[in-house]
């Protein structure tokens, strides 16, 4: 037969199979052509007598094979077409399990999904030592249970405890790793993996030492296996809430399977992989999948291509954000340099970024050795000596806009012309500061969420005269520094802090009508929010959020008028957890130690029992209505942009797919009614839904359609 | 041949930190590297177009046996970049400063990083030669009866260790320790316990006055310590404001514990630190426009009986003024380590006196290096000796107090352990 997707040699009767075979993407896929392809070539291999072993191999540098192609799961429309899709994959692996000659897939490049579930079919896997090598089952990311036999095989290989562990965190594992966990039984330098192959066909019989077998006699019998699932399930909704269902189902497929026999078991799994891959979570995920995808290309004004190359960078202004900046300039090989005015303020950078360092080397992602190198990367000071060597500036100084445009008129004169420069500003004007420039065009907002390391989201804000060659190189660079940057135009409080302060201000006006503190949080928590709105507030600063706020609403009018709750803390200096008060109490290291009893006393004596999900919608049908005029002022483009900004900015429910898709999936006309219902109950101002949300009712579309 | 003129762009140095306080975990690169990349970024000079990096230091410590190379590269310098140490005691600063001037002179090279780096708070404790013979014995032998045959060899005894530093200090010609030919120099100079104190005192006075004026802020880059790497030293560790003469009198002898003068106080404290000199060629100079503060004239080493190590000035200053032609009465600064008080002393009363000046075998008094020109923020009795770095650290104290005070030549000179001096002139360009 023909090789069209998977090359075939035969070598003293051993059987070569190259994946990504006349494959011009750099990822090789799993698609329907492919698995064709693999069944029909594998039935030929069974009839074979001459036969000695299989080798399966990629031709990609750094892909061995990345998982199912998600395109084919995604146009999945009912539980049967999943479940069979599933089957058909299951049924090929079987056909290299049950060959009677050794089989080996030898791993270079990214295993993933799929890729991992074909090679555990084989008698053993062997990967190369490249640190582009990882191996994994990340369906449960995209609301999924590995549908072709991963679920089955991998307790097989590695035990129950850490396959589950595998399995439900969907982790990437390095060869290192997945060697210590038996999965990989060789790992070798990538240009010897195919011959050191040959050296595992007989099996990986080696089964480890006393502390292995100890191991497996503790966790292989019924009832020890009983306790393992009921530990992993109380683990599983404590991590996830409870909101995620994949999780739960996977835990269900492989806990009723512990009894069955191959078949049986298969079935169940790709039962369940039916269900989920058609439930609206899954398609939520998927989405967000895509949407990531879409977002990893530049998608802004056309540029001429000739970007300035960033290489060397510096923060202006260490503290928390600087330094947090720094980290990331130090992290991504820049040798930052951080200035500030004072060393106690560059010290406080420093630690910063040490604790952001820290933070890898305890999780053993980075040695102490790499520790010392990229923190003493960092070159702390308080003059403009090197500047001239800078080729990205980002400046963390204070939020006032004159001292903000002195500083970066003082800025040119130490720059090269062809350096970037751009400001951390969450709230200032971009377009005003851009006229401190006499070269504008090098000029725009870089704006951070706090903390730098855990936040994904980088808000590039452009303005009259930036040149697409400047959006371009820095939206490059947010990728290369594993960002997600979204392109938006100046406007008060860009794309995420003006959707967010609805959020905010809603929960300062629920309070002054007696709901408790508690209600209000707990309703957003179970909606998903990764936190309530008073304790965000807290966590943003009190006082910050009120000049926020109060910008927000000097701009876009009596819509986003502030609750004056917020002034009356600040007065009292409660400003939030860095000082340790604000609506929570907080000890020294910042934990929760319960709510503030004096703001407590402010509050109504009258409480109010407030329905959930009227809290629910009192907090986001603003949001909503907030982001249609985003989307009608032209700060971004599309819904995917806004849904992108508030998942990987403010951690909205993933599995909700954003909020523009919550939305949609509502129905806008009904969340419309609702916002007139306010509109006279509750606020004229704050909930008249806007003219976008009424065309969108009106035109009978949605947000998605646009 | 015909020598090219050498350029010093830049120098600078770390913060000195007494040896057991706070630079004590920074590894010996990381007080190097980070002078180097600054001084490279405040140049347009490419990552790539250094010729040569080379650092002296004397510890060599096991991880590093080639210091050079790693601050060569944790500085961010291009890989291609060649880099090696050098060994010249108490002065492989000096050495390494010294290569770097003929290289450029010779026309051999156009731009190298010279200095020192020393972390003597990190100096090992070996194991001594019947510990480390058994640990041979244990690998050679095959069987388990060989093994434990090999073991049952050791004796409590082996465990006592030997202390590098201490080693290190001693000459292992005539065997006395540096301190113990102090000691010498005070018996045949007639160096009272006073006169010694008096000097170190005033040492002290001298760094913490130059440290409160701001005198060192231009050369001292501050630097990252603390485990957590999140604490800024900028200032050094050692000189001490409240130092009298009363109390520095109070001290216990150390190397003659009877009859002796010279104790801790009256001598230099081993120190942590780093210093690094850029150099660059007149075509260097031009081509990436760069701005020198400084010309190197000229050095000299020279040796002599190393019970007497202290006078090794004498003699290369001596040496250094007859290859140049110039003499003490041209020179505005002169910036000479104090190993010991004891022995600076020495050196400037021999340098005036011809009777004394003949015995070390000069043909005539050098002349009179006056008070105030000598030393005039302090030396090493206050600001420590790391002394890997001290030769390169005194020209970088040195040509900063030139250009402060719009002088012409300066001379750094210092003695080396194992009976050898090393001086080195430079000339202010910065009018």
């Amino acid at each position: 037969m023909e090789s069209k997707k998977i090359s075939f040699e035969i070598e003293e009767n051993i059987a070569y199979l190259g994946f990504g075979y006349n494959c011009d993407k750099s990822m090789t896929t799993l698609d329907e052509e492919t698995l064709q392809e693999l069944s029909d070539r594998l039935d030929e291999l069974h009839k074979d007598k001459s036969l000695k072993g299989v080798i399966f191999w990629s031709h990609k540098d750094r892909c061995f094979l990345a998982g199912a192609d998600i395109n084919l799961i995604s146009s999945m429309k009912t539980e049967s077409d999943g479940a069979h899709g599933a089957e058909a994959g299951q049924t090929i692996f079987n056909k290299i399990e049950d060959l009677k000659v050794p089989t080996v897939a030898a791993v270079h490049g990214v295993c993933l999904g799929g890729g991992l579930e074909l090679s555990l079919a084989c008698k053993a896997i062997v990967a190369s030592d490249d640190k582009g090598t990882m191996l994994g089952l990340p369906e449960v990311k995209l609301g999924l249970i590995p549908g072709f036999g991963g679920t089955y095989r991998l307790p097989r290989k590695i035990g129950l405890p850490k396959s589950l562990d595998v399995i439900l965190t969907g982790k990437m594992l390095k060869p290192k790793k997945a060697k210590r966990l038996g999965l990989v039984a060789g790992v070798y330098p990538k240009e010897r993996i195919k011959k050191m192959a040959i050296f595992h066909f007989s099996g990986d019989e080696k089964k480890g030492g006393i502390k292995e077998s100890l191991e497996s006699m503790a966790s292989d019998n019924f009832f020890a296996k009983k306790i393992i699932f009921q530990k992993a399930r109380e683990s599983v909704l404590k991590k996830t809430k409870g909101f995620y269902q994949a999780p739960l189902k996977i835990l269900d497929v492989m806990e009723a399977g512990i009894m069955k026999g191959r078949s049986s078991y298969l079935s169940a799994e790709s039962q369940a992989f039916g269900e989920l891959c058609v439930s609206e979570q899954s398609k939520n995920l998927q989405h967000i999948f895509f949407m990531t995808e879409t977002a990893k290309k530049y998608n802004g004004p056309e540029s001429s291509g000739n970007l300035p190359k960033l290489k060397k960078g510096a923060a202006l202004g260490a503290g928390t954000m600087g330094g947090g900046i720094a980290w990331l300039m130090a992290s991504n090989n820049m040798s930052p340099i951080m200035k500030d005015l004072s060393t106690e303020a560059l010290e406080l950078g420093f630690k910063q970024s040490s604790s952001n360092f820290m933070g890898a080397v305890k999780r053993k992602r980075m040695t102490r050795d790499e520790f010392e190198r990229k923190q003493r990367s960092i070159q702390g000071q308080l003059g403009y000596e090197g500047f001239k060597r800078v080729d990205l500036v980002i400046e963390a100084i204070v939020e006032n806009m004159n001292i903000k445009k002195s500083v970066f008129t003082e800025l040119e004169g130490e720059v090269r012309d062809d350096c970037l420069i751009t400001s951390n500003t969450s709230s200032l004007s971009v377009q005003e500061m851009s006229t401190a420039l006499t070269k504008p065009e090098r000029f725009a907002g870089l704006h951070f969420f706090n903390p730098v390391h855990m936040m994904p989201l980088v808000e590039i804000i452009t303005h009259d005269k930036v040149a697409p060659e400047t959006l371009e190189a820095l939206y490059n660079w947010c990728m290369k520094a594993k960002k997600t940057p979204v392109i938006v135009k100046d406007g008060p409080g860009f794309l995420v802090n003006r959707i967010l302060m609805p959020f905010m201000n809603e929960a300062g006006f629920l309070l002054e009508e007696g709901v408790p503190m508690k209600d209000i949080d707990d309703a957003c928590l179970n909606f998903g929010m990764p936190m309530g709105p008073c304790r965000l507030l807290d966590e943003v600063g009190i006082d910050v959020g009120e000049k926020v706020a109060k910008i927000i609403h000097d701009g876009l009018g009596d819509r986003v008028k502030g609750s004056p709750f917020s002034s009356k803390l600040v007065e009292k200096n409660f400003l939030g957890k860095k000082n340790g008060k604000g609506f929570y109490v907080y000890d020294k290291r910042g934990k929760v130690e319960g709510p503030n009893e004096e703001v407590q006393a402010m509050l109504p004596k009258d409480k109010k029992k407030m329905d959930e999900t009227e809290i629910q919608m009192r907090v986001f049908l603003p949001m909503i209505n907030e982001a249609a005029t985003v989307l009608a002022d032209g700060i971004v483009n599309s819904a995917a942009e806004v849904d992108l900004g508030l998942i990987f900015g403010i951690g909205f429910p993933p599995f909700r797919g954003g909020l523009l898709r919550y939305a949609d999936s509502e129905g806008l006309d009904r969340l419309v009614k609702a916002m007139e219902d306010r509109a006279t109950s509750v606020d004229k101002d704050r909930y008249t839904p806007c003219e976008y949300l009424m065309n969108l009712v009106a035109d009978k579309k949605k947000f998605y359609d646009v | 041949m015909a020598m090219k003129p050498v350029y010093i762009i830049d120098g600078k140095r770390s913060p000195h930190a007494k040896a057991g306080t706070d630079l004590k975990d920074v590894d010996a690169p990381f007080l190097g590297a980070y002078l180097v990349r600054h001084m490279m970024d405040n140049t347009s000079i490419p990552y790539n177009e250094v010729d040569e990096v080379i650092f002296g230091n004397t510890g060599t410590p096991a991880k590093y046996p080639n210091i050079s190379r790693v601050i060569a590269l944790e500085a961010g310098l291009d890989k291609k970049t060649s880099a090696y140490s050098v060994h010249r005691n108490c002065a492989s600063g000096m050495e390494a400063v010294s290569q770097a001037f003929m290289k450029i002179a010779s026309g051999r090279c156009d731009v190298i990083i010279a200095g020192g780096v020393e972390s003597m708070s990190q100096m090992p404790l070996i194991y001594n030669k019947e510990m480390t013979e058994l640990f041979v014995n244990v690998m050679k032998s095959r069987t388990v009866s060989d093994k434990l045959k090999a073991v049952s060899s050791f004796r409590p005894p082996f465990l006592s260790p030997i202390i590098a530093i201490e080693q290190g200090l001693t000459d292992p010609f005539c065997g006395l320790n540096m301190g113990q030919t102090a000691e010498v120099l005070a018996r045949e100079f007639g160096l009272t316990r006073e006169q010694q104190d008096e000097y170190a005192n005033k040492s002290h006075h001298k760094a913490i006055a130059a440290t409160e004026a701001g005198k060192f802020d231009d050369e001292i880059l501050p630097l990252l310590y603390g485990e957590k790497l999140s604490k800024i030293l900028s200032k050094d560790v050692g000189p001490r404001g409240n130092s009298t003469v009363e109390g520095l009198g109070k001290m216990k002898p150390y190397f003659e514990k009877r009859s002796g003068t010279v104790t801790v106080g009256n001598s230099c404290p081993i120190t942590d630190g780093g210093s690094a000199l850029m150099f660059a060629s007149e075509e260097a100079v031009e081509k990436y426009n760069l701005k020198p503060i400084a010309k190197m004239i000229d050095f000299h080493f020279h040796g002599l009986e190393p019970e007497r190590m202290g006078m090794g000035p004498l003699l290369a200053m001596d040496g250094v003024f007859k290859r140049t032609g110039l003499g003490v009465n041209d020179m505005d600064l002169f910036e000479i380590n104090e190993a010991f008080a004891a022995q600076l002393m020495a050196v400037t009363e021999a340098s005036n006196d011809a009777e004394i000046a003949k015995r070390f075998g000069l043909e005539s008094a050098l002349g009179e290096i006056s008070e105030e020109k000598l030393n005039v923020n302090g030396g090493a009795i206050a600001l420590g000796h790391p002394v890997g770095s001290t030769g390169s650290r005194l020209i970088v104290t040195l040509m900063h107090e030139l250009k402060r005070r719009k002088a012409k030549y300066g001379v750094a000179s210092l003695c080396i352990g194992g009976g050898q001096g090393g001086a080195c002139i430079i000339e202010n360009l910065i009018k």
